[in-house]
C-alpha cells in the first residue's frame, strides 16, 4: 500500500515538474507544508515553453518553432478533445479578457495617480459597448469640469481612457506616461493637466481637443482584449484635434503592454512621434517619416 | 516601403580569391499601427565574381597589392563604388588566415571595401558562415533536423553543425585540397605542408618535394584524410591523427547526425561522375574528392546537396553576416559605425538581482575587464527583465552610469545592447541622466555573449535600425 | 402592398418595405445601432405578418437600394432569369417559405429558383424562419465548388485552416499550419489574413504555403487574404495564389469603402483563372459579415440581414469557390450577445445557400461580447447539421492576430466524427496516407505536428 503510494506521488510530482510546477509538496505530507506551499497560477505558464504531445516526433524541433508563435500549439488531445490543463488554460484568459472589459478602472488607481475623472455621455459599461456614439461626446456638465480641471492650449495634451480595457490602462498607462514625459521635456516640450476619461472610445479626443485646444492631443487608451493579453493599450494622436476631422489624421500606436512593444519604451517611442508632429504640424497619413 | 542595402563578401581562401555582391532588402514587417519592426525579409546575391587563384608574394604570403587590385577590378566589372556598399565582410580563410601578412591585407581592403565592411576570421566563425552560405542552417530549420555541413577548401575543413536552424557543434581540422602541390602533370610534389608532412610521414609514404609519386600514393593519402572526416564524424574510432589535424577542437559527438553537406572547392569533386584530369588544379584536390565520395560518408549518413560549393563562404559572407537591431533604438548617429568592440555581458545570475544591485554588479565586470588606452571601448550587454517599470528603469539606468564610470570619463561612446525591446527609453533617460551631455548608443533585439564582438553601423530605414554585425570568436568553449 | 397589420388590438403601420424588413428582424444591436429596429417584439411581430403578405414581385420591384444608386443592387437584378422568375412572383414571402419547407421540394428545386431570386427575396423568407426552419431548409440545398479539390458534396464538412500570426512569421505561421493539418483541419483552404497587406509579404506567405503543398502533396487550397489588388499584384509577381480573397459589402458605398468594386473583382477573377496556380473554375473568396455596412455608414437605412443577403448576390456574380460570414466578429454593437451570433449565423448560412453559393462559417466572437466558446461550439453543431460547406478553425480557437475567438483545429474531427461527416475526398485519402486519419478518423499519431518534421 505504502509502496503504491509512494509511487503515485512520485506520478504526479514528475507530471507537475513536466508542466513547469516547481516546488510543489504533494499534499498529505503535512498540514503545514500544504498551506504554504507556492501555488502556479493557470495564466502565467509560459505556453511557448509546454508541450503537451506526450510522444512527439520531433520535440527539439516542435519547441523551437513554437517560440515563433504565441499560438496555442502542441497541446495535444483526449480523443478528439482538448486536455483539461488548455482547456481551463483557455477559459482563465477569456474570463481575463472579459475582466478587462466589463470592470471599471478602479478609482483608487485614479487617486493614488492624481488624475481627475472626467465621463462620457455612457451611463454605464453596457451602454458604453453598444452605443459607440454617446462614447465620442461629453455632456456640458464633464465638458465644464474638463475646462476647470485642466490647462488650457497645451503643447501637447495627453490623457488616459478606459476603452475596451481596464487592465490595460491599469497596467502601462502611468509607466507609459512617465517615459513619454521624460522623452517629451527631453525635446524641451511641456506637457498639460493629465486626467482620465470614463467610458471614452477613441473619437473623444475630437471633443476633448475641442474644449482644451491642444496643439497635439495624445490618448492612452484600452485596447479590445485577446486571449494572448488582456493588457494590450493603443496610444492615439492627433495634431489640431477637432470634431469631425478625417480618420486618416489619427496616428496610432498599438500593442502596448509586456508581450508587445513594453509600456516604457512606447512612452519612448510616443515622445519621438509627438515631436515629429510639432514639427510638422501634422497627424496620420500626413505625418512624413 | 521596403529598403534595400548593398553587401559584399569577400573570401581570401588558400586556394582561391571570391566576392559577392549582395542585395538585403529591409521591410518594415509590423502593421501600420504597432510601432515598427524592421528585418531583413530577402537576400539576393546579385553579383558574383570570377574564381580568382588567390596572389601570393611567397608561399607563405598574401600578395596585398594584387589582391587588392583584383577585388578593384571585379568592383569595376560589377559598376560598384565602395561608397555604395554599406555593409558585409572580409575573410581570410583556412590556411591563408594563419600566413603573415593577414592582418595587413584585411587592413588594405577593409580601407577600400566600403567603410562598415568589417573584417573578421577565425575557424569558429568561417565554419558557420560557410554552412549558412552552402543553405545548411536553413534547411535543418525547415527539415527540424540535424545537419553537418563540411566545407572543404585547399587549406582546411571548417565544420559547423546546425540543428534547427542554430549552430550546435564546430571543429576545423587542417585537411584541404591544396596542402600538397604539384608542379606538372606528371605529380611531382612542390610543396606539403607542415600538418600533411607528419600525416605522410607517419603513414611512410613516398612523398617528399621535388619527387614524383604515384596517383595510388596520392589516393591513399587522400584515404586516410577522408577516415580522418570520418572519424570527426563518429564514423570511425578516432586516431591520434584526428587530434593532430584539429586545428582548435574536436566535434563532440554526443548528438546525432541526420544528414551532411558539403561545400567548398573540394565539394564539387566528390561527385563520382566530375570529369576532367586528376591534377588539373596543380593540387590533389580531385583525388581528395573521389576519396571522400568512397568513405563511409556517403555510405552512411544521408547526403544533402549544399545550394553553393565553391561559393558557400563568400555568399555566407555577404549575405548570412549582417542583422539588424530592434527597430525602437537609441543612437547618437555621429558616433557611428563602430567596429571591433567588444561585449561585456552580464551573467544570469548578475540579471536575478534586484535592480539597485545592478550598478555594483557592472562596476565589478567593468574592473575585470583591462581597458587600455582612451579609444579602447566595450558594450556592456544583457537580457533585461520581462517588465520594468519606469522608476525601476530610471534605477537600473543611474546603476549602468556608475557601473560604467570608467567608460564615461573617456570620449567614446556608452554603448549598451539589450535583448528586451527597451532600447529607446533606455537611451533616452541615459542620455537624459547625462544632462545630454555623452554620445549614447543603446540598441536592442540583438543576442551576444561574452567573448563576442560586435559591429555597429549607420542608421537605415528613416534611422530605425542599425546593421548589426557579431562576431563570435568561440562556441560553447 | 398591405404595408399595415392589427395584433392584439394594436395597429401598426410602417412607412415603406425597407421599414417592414428591418422591423421583421429578430433582435439585432446593430439594428439598434442604426434606429432601424422593432421598438417591442409585439411590433416584430406585426412586421413579420406584413412580411408574410408581400409578394416576391413587391420584393423585386422595391429594391432596398434603389437601382440607379447602387452596383449591387445592379448586379443583382439584371442576373435574374426572368422565366424562373416569372413563376414565382405571384407567391408571398409566407408561401414561398412553405414551399421551401414542403417535402415535395427538392434540394435541385431550390437552386433552380434560387436563379429568379433577389437579395430582398431571400433575406425576406429568412426573417419568417425559425431557427430550426433555417437549418432544415439550408440542409436541403447541396451547392458544389470547384478549385483543386470540390467542396460541398453531401456527407463533406470541409475546414480552412487560418494560421494567423501578429507579425506575419514565417516560422510561426509554419508550425500554425502544420499543427492543423495533423488534426485533419485545411481540406477547404489554408489560408491566412496577413499583418501586412504588402506584396513582399504576401508572396513570401504563399510561397512558403505552396512549399508545404507540394512538400507533403497536399491536395488543397491555399490563399493569403490581403487586399484584391495587392493578391493582384502578387500574383502577377508569380506568386502560387490558387484563389483571391476580397471582404465584400451589400452596398455600392460600402464596397467603395473597402476599396473595390465589380469590374476590380472580375478582373481579379480573370487573372486568377489565366494566370492562377488552381485547377478552377471557381477561384475566388469572399468574407462577409452582418454590421460591416453600417460600420462605414453605407449601409442606406436597410437592416443588416437585407444587407448581408445582397452581399451573397454580389458574390454569386463572380462564382466563388468559398464565401463565409464572419458571423461574431464585428462586436456587441452589431451582434450583442450569443443568441444573436447564433442566428445571425444560421440566417447568414440560409441565405448564401438560398442564394446559390458555396457558403460556410466563421463561427466567432470578440471578447467585448456577452458569448463564450460554448456558445460557438453549439453553433458549429447547428451549422454542421445544416450542411455548411465549411468552417474555419485556428489553434484552439484563439486567433492572436485578430484577436477574437473562433472553433479550434480539434474541433475538425469532432465535428466530423459527431455528425458523421468526412473530409473533402482527395484530403481525406491524403490524411490516411500521412496515417493522420485511420479509419475515418483521428489516429494515434494525429495532433503531432513534429510528424511532419519526420527524417
Amino acid at each position: 500500500m505504502v509502496d503504491m503510494e509512494s509511487k503515485i506521488k512520485q506520478l504526479i510530482a514528475a507530471v507537475l515538474n513536466e508542466m513547469g510546477v516547481e516546488n510543489l509538496e504533494l499534499a498529505g505530507e503535512s498540514q503545514a507544508v500544504a498551506v504554504t506551499e507556492p501555488l502556479t497560477d493557470l495564466t502565467t505558464e509560459d505556453l511557448r515553453e509546454q508541450l503537451l504531445v506526450p510522444e512527439p516526433e520531433n520535440r527539439e524541433a516542435y519547441l523551437k518553432f513554437k517560440q515563433a508563435t504565441v499560438s496555442r500549439i502542441g497541446i495535444w488531445r483526449t480523443g478528439p478533445r482538448y486536455l483539461t490543463r488548455p482547456q481551463l488554460r483557455f477559459r482563465a484568459d477569456h474570463a481575463v479578457a472579459q475582466d478587462a472589459v466589463f470592470k471599471d478602472v478602479s478609482t483608487e488607481f485614479l487617486k493614488e495617480w492624481g488624475l481627475p475623472e472626467i465621463k462620457t455621455r455612457c451611463a454605464d459599461k453596457d451602454e458604453f459597448l453598444t452605443r459607440p456614439d454617446l462614447g465620442r461626446e461629453l455632456d456640458a456638465e464633464n465638458a465644464t469640469l474638463l475646462k476647470k480641471s485642466c490647462q488650457e492650449k497645451a503643447r501637447v495634451q495627453i490623457y488616459v481612457a478606459d476603452g475596451l480595457s481596464s487592465s490595460a490602462v491599469e497596467r502601462n498607462a502611468k509607466d507609459t506616461y512617465q517615459a513619454l514625459v521624460q522623452g517629451l521635456k527631453g525635446h524641451g516640450v511641456e506637457v498639460g493637466t493629465p486626467f482620465f476619461l470614463r467610458y471614452g472610445r477613441v473619437p473623444a479626443m475630437d471633443a476633448v481637443a475641442d474644449i482644451l485646444h491642444p496643439e497635439v492631443t495624445v490618448v492612452l487608451i484600452g485596447e479590445r482584449p485577446g486571449l494572448a493579453t488582456a493588457e494590450s493599450m493603443s496610444c492615439y494622436m492627433a495634431h489640431n484635434a477637432t470634431t469631425g476631422m478625417p480618420e486618416a489624421n489619427r496616428t496610432v500606436l498599438s500593442n502596448i503592454h509586456q508581450g508587445g512593444i513594453p509600456a516604457v519604451e512606447a512612452g519612448a517611442h510616443i515622445a519621438d512621434v509627438v515631436k515629429k508632429m510639432l514639427d510638422q504640424k501634422a497627424s496620420g497619413l500626413n505625418l512624413k517619416k | 516601403m521596403a529598403e534595400q542595402i548593398l553587401s559584399v563578401g569577400i573570401d581570401i581562401g588558400t586556394t582561391t580569391t571570391q566576392l559577392v555582391f549582395s542585395r538585403l532588402t529591409l521591410e518594415n514587417t509590423a502593421s501600420l499601427v504597432s510601432a515598427p519592426h524592421i528585418e531583413i525579409v530577402a537576400k539576393e546575391v546579385i553579383y558574383r565574381s570570377g574564381i580568382h587563384f588567390t596572389p601570393l608574394q611567397t608561399e607563405q604570403e598574401i600578395d596585398a597589392g594584387k589582391t587588392r587590385a583584383l577585388i578593384e577590378q571585379e568592383y569595376q566589372t560589377a559598376g560598384i563604388t565602395p561608397e555604395q556598399v554599406q555593409t558585409g565582410a572580409v575573410i581570410i580563410t583556412g590556411e591563408a588566415a594563419r600566413k603573415q601578412n593577414a592582418e595587413t591585407v584585411l587592413q588594405v581592403l577593409s580601407g577600400f571595401a566600403g567603410e562598415f565592411v568589417v573584417a573578421t576570421a577565425g575557424p569558429t566563425l568561417e565554419g558557420i558562415i560557410a554552412g549558412k552560405g552552402a543553405g545548411a542552417a536553413q534547411e535543418s530549420k525547415q527539415r527540424g533536423a540535424t545537419i553537418a555541413n563540411l566545407d572543404i577548401g585547399g587549406g582546411t575543413t571548417n565544420i559547423a553543425v546546425f540543428r534547427n536552424g542554430d549552430v550546435l557543434d564546430t571543429a576545423c581540422l587542417d585537411i584541404g585540397g591544396r596542402l600538397i602541390q604539384l608542379r606538372d602533370n606528371s605529380g611531382t610534389v612542390s610543396y606539403i605542408s607542415a600538418k600533411m608532412g607528419k600525416l605522410i610521414s607517419s603513414m611512410n609514404l613516398p612523398i617528399a618535394v621535388g619527387q614524383r609519386s604515384t596517383a595510388a600514393t596520392f589516393a591513399a593519402l587522400s584515404q586516410r584524410m577522408a577516415q580522418v572526416l570520418e572519424e570527426v564524424l563518429g564514423l570511425t574510432p578516432p586516431s591520434a591523427e584526428l587530434q593532430m589535424l584539429l586545428t582548435d577542437h574536436d566535434l563532440r559527438r554526443d548528438y546525432k547526425i541526420d544528414f551532411v553537406s558539403f561545400s567548398g572547392g573540394v565539394a564539387d569533386c566528390i561527385n563520382p561522375l566530375s570529369a576532367g584530369d586528376d591534377y588539373q588544379y596543380g593540387d590533389i584536390g580531385k583525388i581528395l574528392g573521389q576519396a571522400i565520395a568512397d568513405s563511409k560518408i556517403l555510405r552512411q549518413l544521408e547526403i544533402l546537396p549544399a545550394t553553393e560549393t565553391i561559393r558557400a563562404t563568400v555568399v555566407g559572407a555577404g549575405s548570412h553576416t549582417t542583422s539588424v537591431s530592434g527597430s525602437t533604438i537609441s543612437v547618437s548617429p555621429l558616433a557611428l559605425p563602430l567596429q571591433n568592440v567588444p561585449v561585456l555581458k552580464l551573467s544570469p545570475e548578475d540579471e536575478t538581482l534586484p535592480i539597485p544591485l545592478w550598478g555594483e554588479a557592472i562596476r565589478k565586470k567593468v574592473q575585470w575587464f583591462n581597458l587600455e588606452g582612451e579609444k579602447q571601448n566595450l558594450a556592456l550587454a544583457f537580457k533585461g527583465p520581462n517588465t520594468l517599470s519606469f522608476d525601476d528603469l530610471t534605477t537600473l539606468a543611474q546603476g549602468i552610469i556608475s557601473g560604467m564610470a570608467e567608460i564615461l570619463c573617456k570620449t567614446c561612446p556608452l554603448i549598451v545592447v539589450i535583448e528586451k525591446d527597451l532600447a529607446k527609453v533606455m537611451g533616452q533617460t541615459l542620455r537624459s541622466l547625462l544632462e545630454f551631455k555623452k554620445d549614447v548608443i543603446c540598441i536592442d533585439t540583438v543576442s551576444v555573449e561574452n567573448g563576442d564582438y560586435i559591429d555597429i553601423g549607420r542608421e537605415l530605414a528613416d534611422g530605425n535600425v542599425v546593421p548589426v554585425i557579431v562576431k563570435t570568436l568561440a562556441f560553447n568553449y | 402592398m398591405r404595408l399595415q397589420t392589427r395584433i392584439s388590438g394594436a395597429t401598426y403601420s410602417f412607412k415603406d418595405l425597407n421599414e417592414v424588413l428591418a422591423k421583421a428582424n429578430e433582435e439585432k444591436s446593430g439594428d439598434k445601432l442604426a434606429g432601424l429596429a422593432a421598438t417591442s417584439v409585439t411590433e416584430m411581430v406585426a412586421a413579420k405578418e406584413v412580411l408574410a403578405g408581400i409578394t416576391l414581385a413587391d420584393l423585386r420591384n422595391n429594391p432596398a437600394v434603389p437601382y440607379e444608386k447602387d452596383e449591387v443592387t445592379r448586379l443583382d437584378q439584371d442576373s435574374v432569369n426572368e422565366t424562373i422568375y416569372a413563376e414565382l412572383k405571384n407567391l408571398t414571402v409566407a408561401e414561398f417559405r412553405e414551399w421551401l419547407l414542403s417535402y415535395e421540394v427538392r434540394g435541385e428545386d431550390i437552386i433552380r429558383a434560387s436563379r429568379g431570386l433577389t437579395a430582398e427575396m431571400v433575406a425576406a423568407v429568412a426573417k419568417l424562419m425559425s431557427n430550426l426552419d433555417l437549418i432544415y431548409a439550408a440542409g436541403k440545398i447541396t451547392i458544389i465548388a470547384h478549385c483543386n479539390t470540390t467542396i460541398g458534396e453531401p456527407g463533406v464538412l470541409a475546414f480552412r485552416l487560418q494560421p494567423n500570426h501578429t507579425t506575419d512569421n514565417l516560422d510561426g505561421i509554419r508550425i500554425s499550419t502544420l499543427e492543423g493539418l495533423s488534426y485533419g483541419s485545411g481540406d477547404a483552404l489554408i489560408g491566412l489574413n496577413p499583418v501586412n497587406d504588402t506584396v513582399e509579404s504576401l508572396v513570401n506567405i504563399l510561397n512558403l504555403f505552396q512549399e508545404i503543398k507540394e512538400t507533403y502533396q497536399i491536395p488543397t487550397q491555399n490563399c493569403v487574404l490581403g487586399h484584391v489588388t495587392t493578391q493582384m499584384e502578387a500574383v502577377k509577381k508569380g506568386a502560387p495564389a490558387d484563389m483571391i480573397f476580397q471582404s465584400i459589402a451589400g452596398s455600392e458605398k460600402g464596397n467603395t469603402a473597402f476599396g473595390l468594386n465589380a469590374s476590380i473583382l472580375a478582373e481579379a477573377q480573370d487573372l486568377m483563372l489565366k494566370e492562377g496556380t488552381a485547377t478552377g473554375p471557381n477561384v475566388m473568396y469572399f468574407e462577409t459579415g452582418q454590421g460591416a455596412e453600417l460600420s462605414s455608414d453605407a449601409h442606406h437605412g436597410v437592416d443588416q440581414v437585407t444587407m448581408e443577403a445582397r452581399c451573397y448576390g454580389f458574390a454569386k456574380h463572380f462564382n466563388p469557390f468559398l464565401v463565409n460570414t464572419v458571423v461574431g466578429f464585428i462586436g456587441p454593437e452589431y451582434l450583442y450577445d450569443s443568441q444573436q451570433v447564433i442566428r445571425a449565423g444560421l440566417e447568414d448560412l440560409f441565405m448564401g445557400k438560398l442564394t446559390g453559393i458555396s457558403m460556410g462559417v466563421d463561427a466567432c466572437y470578440t471578447n467585448h461580447m456577452k458569448a463564450d466558446q460554448n456558445d460557438i461550439e453549439n453553433l458549429s453543431v447547428l451549422l454542421g447539421t445544416a450542411g455548411c460547406n465549411y468552417l474555419i478553425t485556428v489553434p484552439q480557437g484563439d486567433d492572436i492576430m485578430l484577436n477574437y475567438q473562433s472553433l479550434g483545429y480539434h474541433e475538425a474531427a469532432t465535428l466530423r466524427e459527431l455528425l458523421n461527416k468526412r473530409p473533402i475526398p482527395e484530403f481525406a485519402a491524403w490524411l490516411e496516407k500521412m496515417g493522420i486519419y485511420e479509419d475515418g478518423r483521428l489516429s494515434r499519431i494525429a495532433g503531432d505536428a513534429s510528424l511532419f518534421f519526420r527524417k
